[in-house]
């Protein structure tokens, strides 16, 4: 190479070119501005009319409010959800930590085997997971009745106890996830330390492996309580018939089934869920902030020495294995098997009553297989589209010179405020306000964009820690080679992250399979989803059809899992 | 035409945070030369760099090579760091990890639309400047490195930029690659005779490499010097410190005869000093007196020509190659250093008078 002489290009004046970065960013960010104030200025505004928000004849008041506020049932719904979220979280967060370090951190024999059972309910719907345990526990469950029939005390699951459990147990992963992941990377020189300052197995398990889960354990409880306050399924399901109520259920109860819709009451309490969750989320964020001075600088990857139970690990295991079959595996086989038979019963013997009936049903009436077709399409396309989406802007808010970059994490953040039944509310009343646009209701496109809306804060967290760990002079580097901003990304960035982009497609694809809430108020003859026709079946007394459609969810899921791990090597959780 | 690459102003202030600020930095850096900043983490020399490269906007301030502007604040001018022309070397040297050597290199190439043959020609010869001929198929993690440092160079000059910038190349290399390094990209660089400007806070790779040295702290720009005039005329005790004068004593100016100052040292010492500064001394001035322990020697008493300073030893550690004792003069402790192990517990220490430097006690 001859000696580099600069060659001066330009004249005195260098002029600035064009470039399309700023146009993106304001367009992503305008996009996630949209996502989010769309659904939600019309439950404000309808929060002060006197009627419904598309009659002409409507007028301001403040009545919705003091109605909603000085009504003893609302008071009653509220105290009844709170205490249902609080126990459940305490429930969930006890059992999955203790489940964590059991399998993390002992050598209890099927240790391996239990890591996955026990993730399982992380990836099965609420509302198949509410079926699944009235089918094997409910009054007249298989198992209850199993049980009777050998003259054993049964137990009453459609209760405040009862519901509570089997939300547990749906919960109950999200604690073990993070609490997994965050001992996965803890640096085990600090339990060496302990060992060598004279700790026991047992003392330094308890002084220092379960202190320094704070951060995740703190992060997973919040999560759980945001979550569970606006659960609606496993309360809706279970406990509808003996009239529990939480707000969730209200909300279900007065905008789709109750005749007349009262939707001034909706909306009012809707606005309360939301300012009482964003407090949640507030909080969540500022422990989690607060929390900081746990994280551990990762050590070199020696796997620490598993704390040995002597004798005793035979019987942990078994009481882990009674948790793994009794909760999770004999339900799910339950609304398994009960989809291939006519009338599930332990007086029968299912081999005799087999039949594809229920899946021909499903498949041969347009309105279900349409639901079934609806969920796959959204989950394999709007999700992939979402996951571009979220990435972008993740890039926006963390890697870019955008001025509003850092309101760009709030935005994309804030959708955890809004339960799903409320984010569908918003955006059937956004729809019939907006003149023109009514038809898309009837399509997939718009089941597309409020999933996107819910899941954003899923999918921005799934991939911003992956932006965040490719160090910030790779793309500097690609800029001053002459990359622009966008060039960058095409070039540098989405390469790098293709392993993070790819586990936050599949989990999103089975996020997006699994919704139900969302779709409620929103879904019309067109755009109906797997979750909504399962809820219409059961209403109408059809547990084998809902069966059926909870075993196709669950397969698919299986195989998007299996799939993308095997061929893709896609890792979910770390 | 003059390619200087020529700073001025440049001001960049305190954001919220442990950002250092910058104050009113000028530099002129002559075409074809290597000027080094040099300073303590946190003194704003990679802010400096980085306003350079485009990678951070500064608050006030003209960067241009000649006539190129890159930034002037005065007309809102501040090109995005893709227009500027630049080569950079980077501390972690930020290979693409999903590209091979080739692809790492020709990236800029292929940016420009060059054709296929002209970019394959442009990147083997530029991996052959770094002697990397026969590596361009591996991909970054198959290299060591300080095969990747050098990857990261001939990715930085492939495109025949108008200037090079190095933060800390040489920081994450072993000890001993790192001085054969520093000699082979200062042949490097004075070969290609590309205008460079060099990232660090190793005294002894600033002294190796650079024609001048611009010594940072807080912000400022303390001096601008050759190597040569910054270790012999250090301008603040600050400089002196940070480029090796180890020990530090107080004392009060007791006479002044041209460039002739004595001082006496809070013990009651007296020392002679010549010195080689533009300041004016005046009596009773507080002053303190900067001794280099390379030029101290260990003497008997009656050796003439300097100052003699009566010392208890205090500690003394091996080094290896020698030995190093700290020392209480009964003015203050200070660094020494003997080829030999002192047996003695007190020495005489001989200071000649052009190895002290003075500065105002601040």
């Amino acid at each position: 190479m001859t000696a580099a002489k600069p060659e001066l290009k330009p004249g005195p004046i260098s002029r600035l070119k064009f470039s399309w970065d700023r146009i993106v960013q304001w367009s992503l960010v305008l996009i996630t501005v949209l996502l989010v104030v769309f659904p939600s200025w019309p439950i404000v505004y309808q929060s002060f009319l006197d009627s419904p928000l598309y009659e002409k004849a409507r007028n301001f008041t403040l009545n919705n409010y003091t109605h909603i506020l000085g009504d003893m049932h609302f008071w009653r719904i509220l105290g009844y959800t709170l205490a249902f979220a609080f126990v459940t979280t305490v429930v969930a967060a006890i059992i999955g930590i203790i489940l964590a370090v059991l399998i993390n951190r002992t050598n209890i024999p099927m240790r391996g085997a239990y890591v996955n059972l026990v993730s399982i309910p992380y990836y099965v719907s609420p509302l198949v997971l509410a079926f699944a345990y009235m089918e094997m526990y409910g009054p007249q469950g298989f198992g209850t009745i199993l049980v009777r029939m050998l003259g054993l005390p049964t137990w009453q699951l459609y209760t405040f106890g009862g519901i509570v459990v089997v939300a547990a147990m749906y919960y109950i992963p999200y604690t073990f996830l993070y609490a997994s992941s965050s001992l996965a990377l803890s640096d085990p020189q600090l339990e060496s330390a302990a060992r060598i300052g004279g700790a026991t197995p047992f003392q330094t398990i308890l002084y220092i492996t379960i202190p320094l889960l704070r951060p995740a354990i703190t992060y997973s409880v919040l999560l759980t309580l945001v979550s569970s306050l606006e659960l609606l399924s496993i309360p809706l399901v279970l406990g509808n018939s003996v009239g529990i109520d939480t707000l969730s259920t209200y909300l279900y109860t007065l905008g789709v089934v109750g005749v007349s819709k009262d939707y001034g009451a909706i909306a009012v309490v809707s606005i309360f869920v939301i300012v009482m969750v964003t407090f949640l989320v507030y909080l969540q964020g500022r422990l989690t902030n607060l929390e900081k001075r746990f994280v551990t600088v990762g050590g070199k990857a020696t796997r620490p020495k598993l704390l040995d139970l002597g004798p005793a690990k035979m019987l942990v295991s078994v009481f882990v294995g009674l948790y793994v079959i009794l909760g999770i595996i004999l339900p799910l086989a339950c609304i398994m098997l009960e989809s291939f038979v006519s009338f599930l019963s332990p007086f029968m013997n299912p081999l005799k009553v087999l039949t594809l009936n229920n899946y021909r049903d499903i498949f041969l009436t347009p309105a279900y297989r349409q639901s079934v077709v609806n969920s796959i399409n959204i989950s394999i396309f709007a999700a992939g589209i979402g996951i571009l989406f979220m990435a972008l802007v993740a890039l926006t808010a963390y890697r870019s010179t955008f001025k509003g970059r850092n309101l760009v994490k709030y935005l994309a953040l804030y959708p955890r405020a809004f339960p799903g039944i409320i984010i569908g509310i918003g955006f059937l009343w956004a729809f019939l306000l907006v003149p023109g646009i009514g038809s898309l209701r009837n399509t997939i496109v718009v089941m597309s964009i409020a999933f996107t809306m819910r899941y954003l804060p899923l999918g921005f967290s799934a991939i911003s820690p992956a932006v965040l760990q490719i160090s910030d002079e790779l793309d500097r580097a690609a800029r001053v080679a002459g990359a622009t901003w966008l060039g960058t990304i095409r070039h540098i960035m989405l390469p790098i992250l293709r392993p993070a982009l790819l586990s936050g497609y599949i989990l999103l694809a089975i996020s997006f399979l699994k919704e139900y809430a969302t779709a409620l108020f929103l879904f019309s003859e067109g755009s109906r989803v797997m979750g909504t026709t399962m809820l219409e079946l059961w209403r109408q007394g059809g547990a084998e059809p809902v069966a059926a459609l909870s075993t196709i969810q669950m397969l698919i899921t299986a195989v998007l899992i299996l799939v993308s791990g095997r061929l893709l090597g896609v890792k979910l959780h770390e | 035409m003059n390619n200087d690459l020529i700073i001025q102003g440049l001001t960049k202030k305190f954001v919220t945070g442990t950002l250092p600020a910058l104050s009113n930095i000028n530099l002129t850096i002559t075409e074809g030369q290597l000027t080094t900043l040099l300073g303590p983490s946190g003194c704003g020399k990679t802010t400096t760099l980085n306003c350079i490269a485009g990678l951070e906007q500064p608050d006030e301030g003209v960067i241009r090579i000649g006539d190129f502007y890159m930034t002037d604040t005065g007309r809102k001018l501040i090109l995005p760091p893709e227009q500027r022309q630049i080569g950079m070397v980077f501390q972690s040297y930020a290979l693409w990890p999903h590209m091979k050597v080739f692809d790492n290199v020709a990236f800029s190439l292929k940016l420009q639309k060059v054709s296929g043959s002209e970019i394959k020609k442009r990147v083997i010869d530029a991996l052959e400047l770094v002697d990397l001929g026969d590596l361009s198929g591996r991909y970054p993690f198959q290299l060591s490195g300080g095969q990747q440092q050098r990857v990261a160079l001939a990715r930085a000059v492939v495109t025949r930029p108008r200037l090079l910038l190095l933060d800390e190349p040489l920081s994450n290399l072993d000890a001993k690659i790192r001085e054969t390094s520093r000699v082979w990209l200062r042949e490097l660089q004075q070969r290609v005779g590309i205008t460079t400007v060099y990232v660090t806070h190793d005294q002894s790779e600033a002294f190796a490499m650079s024609d001048k040295i611009a010594v940072m702290s807080k912000g400022n720009l303390l001096q601008y010097s050759p190597p040569e005039e910054l270790y012999e005329h250090p301008a603040t005790q600050f400089v002196a410190e940070f480029i090796g004068a180890t020990s530090f004593l107080k004392g009060i100016v007791t006479s002044v005869e041209g460039n002739k100052v004595s001082v006496r040292l809070s013990n009651g010492d007296e020392m002679k000093i010549s010195d080689h500064s533009e300041r004016h001394w005046q009596m009773n001035n507080e002053v303190v007196v900067a001794i280099r322990s390379e030029r101290v020697e260990v003497a008997s008493d009656d050796k003439q020509g300097g100052n003699i300073l009566h010392a208890g030893i205090l500690s003394s550690t091996f080094l290896g190659s020698k030995w190093q004792h700290v020392v209480d003069t009964g003015s203050g402790s200070l660094k020494v250093e003997t080829v030999d192990t002192v047996s003695e517990k007190r020495l005489s220490l001989f200071l000649p008078p052009d190895s002290i430097l003075l500065f105002p006690a601040e």
